[in-house]
């Protein structure tokens, strides 16, 4: 039992110094305030939103890793996100949409996005020309 | 048969309540039939400063590989910017193997980290025909397919003709796609509008606003670019003098890049412009101590307390600072 609460405080240790150094990334000179204070004037809203930012690098770096991404660019893209960006994507990056193209579509919905193409509400298949009134 | 007519005849169907065709037109086309769009006011009656056809025929094309649309349109409107890149050097940046796509933030989170400040257009398609007008191409995330059946896709801006009702754009594997303006909106409408210009810092955007700006130029502060912040700073300043956030960007961006004399004078011009500006009077104290000055550096701390705010920790533990190097 109390190697086991060893454990827990030892890995609560690690998680909170992993978020105190990944926070540490947002200040970037002690002592001034910065524009987005000046921008954007609700400190505690800022302070909450630091430590959220934290919280969602982490899980925005998991997730591009799932999605095939090599560890290492993940890491790099994840620090190219700002903090805004960041709070879209945490949890999302399954299901936001990602521009991709068109292939590889089945033959029901073939025919269906054919008639929607050929009516002028879609525009997948090249090979329909729209009329340009 | 024109849109309008389609339009009339899905209504009639969905009406017919027991014919099948008539309710899967009704399910194909309710999301179309939703609201009115604004390309049949923009090419019935054209705003003046549109009226004229614009076609961008510098801006490149890359034709794109499979699924990798998001790095082509992305690597379009870069090279137009100056940045010497192809969409292969951009697919490791933006793309998701397991999504075969690229995620909009990632769009834009790369073009800042090629020194371009990344600006979303408001919601609005008269925006993105402006941005194209004063010569940006803009990249649009586009669903080609339907609202339950999404196929999104970006795709470049570089082209209109409104008495035409003709859309121009650089898209996949057409150099020119040539569409309705209608056509284009409403694939837009289903993208959520969303809609990227990538600006050299020393560029605005034709439609940019203050605080939307600011907030586009603020991650390159965050990633201390304080080369690029500077000039986007700078433009925005020039734009909107009145702008306390611009100004303090310039200030802040000065004292980043360690040009304190810089960034003293910046802080004292918005000083006389807003007196008693609390978080200017406590970044000068900062700059003053940079330089050696403590006396000025305590005497602007007290004024920022005086003067107080939300930031106030910050403005005690400056003047703390500044005395415990007085008291040495």
């Amino acid at each position: 039992m109390k190697t086991m609460r060893y454990v827990v405080r030892g890995v609560c240790g690690v998680l909170l110094m992993t978020f105190t150094m990944l926070s540490l990334q947002t200040p970037a000179y002690a002592g001034m305030v910065g524009t987005a204070e000046v921008i954007d004037q609700q400190q505690a809203v800022m302070d909450r939103a630091q430590l959220l930012t934290a919280l969602n690098r982490e899980d925005v770096r998991a997730q591009l890793i799932a999605m095939g991404v090599d560890p290492k660019a993940a890491q790099e893209r994840v620090a190219a996100l700002s903090d805004a960006e960041l709070q879209a994507a945490a949890g999302n990056v399954q299901t936001l949409p990602a521009g991709g193209d068109i292939l590889g579509i089945a033959v029901l919905i073939f025919l269906v996005l054919l008639f929607t193409d050929i009516m002028g509400y879609t525009h997948i298949f090249p090979f329909v020309k729209k009329t340009v009134h | 048969m024109s849109v309008a007519a389609a339009f009339k005849k899905s209504h009639d169907l969905s009406s017919a309540r027991y014919a099948p065709g008539g309710m899967l037109m009704a399910l194909l086309l309710l999301n179309g039939c939703a609201a009115h769009l604004q390309a049949t006011k923009l090419t019935t009656t054209p705003p003046l400063e549109l009226a004229q056809s614009v076609e961008l025929e510098q801006v490149p094309f890359y034709p794109q590989e499979r699924y990798q649309c998001g790095p082509a349109a992305l690597a379009t409107v870069l090279t137009w910017s100056g940045v010497a890149i192809k969409p292969e050097d951009l697919v490791a940046e933006v793309y998701l193997p397991q999504r075969h796509g690229s995620l909009q933030v990632e769009m834009a989170a790369a073009a800042r980290h090629h020194g371009r400040v990344s600006y979303i257009l408001a919601p609005d398609l008269q925006a993105v025909l402006e941005e194209v007008r004063a010569g940006h191409p803009v990249v649009v995330l586009l669903n080609l397919g339907l609202s339950w059946y999404p196929r999104w896709h970006y795709a470049v801006v570089v082209g209109f003709d409104l008495q035409r009702d003709l859309l121009v754009l650089r898209s996949g594997t057409e150099r020119r796609d040539v569409i309705s303006l209608e056509l284009f909106e409403r694939m837009w409408r289903r993208g959520e509008r969303w809609a990227l210009v990538a600006m050299p810092p020393a560029e605005l955007p034709a439609t940019a606003q203050e605080l939307p700006y600011l907030r586009a130029v603020l991650p390159f502060e965050q990633t201390e670019d304080w080369e690029t912040a500077a000039k986007a700073y700078a433009a925005a300043w020039q734009r909107w003098p009145e702008s306390i956030g611009a100004e303090m960007g310039l200030g802040n961006s000065a004292y980043g890049r360690g040009d304190y004399a810089e960034a003293a004078e910046i802080y004292r011009r918005l000083l006389t412009q807003y007196p008693g500006f609390a978080p200017a009077l406590n970044n000068l104290a900062q700059t003053m101590a940079k330089m050696g000055d403590f006396t000025a550096g305590e005497r602007y701390a007290e004024e920022a307390i005086a003067a107080g705010g939300v930031q106030n920790k910050v403005y005690a533990e400056t003047l703390r600072e500044i005395r415990d190097h007085i008291g040495q």
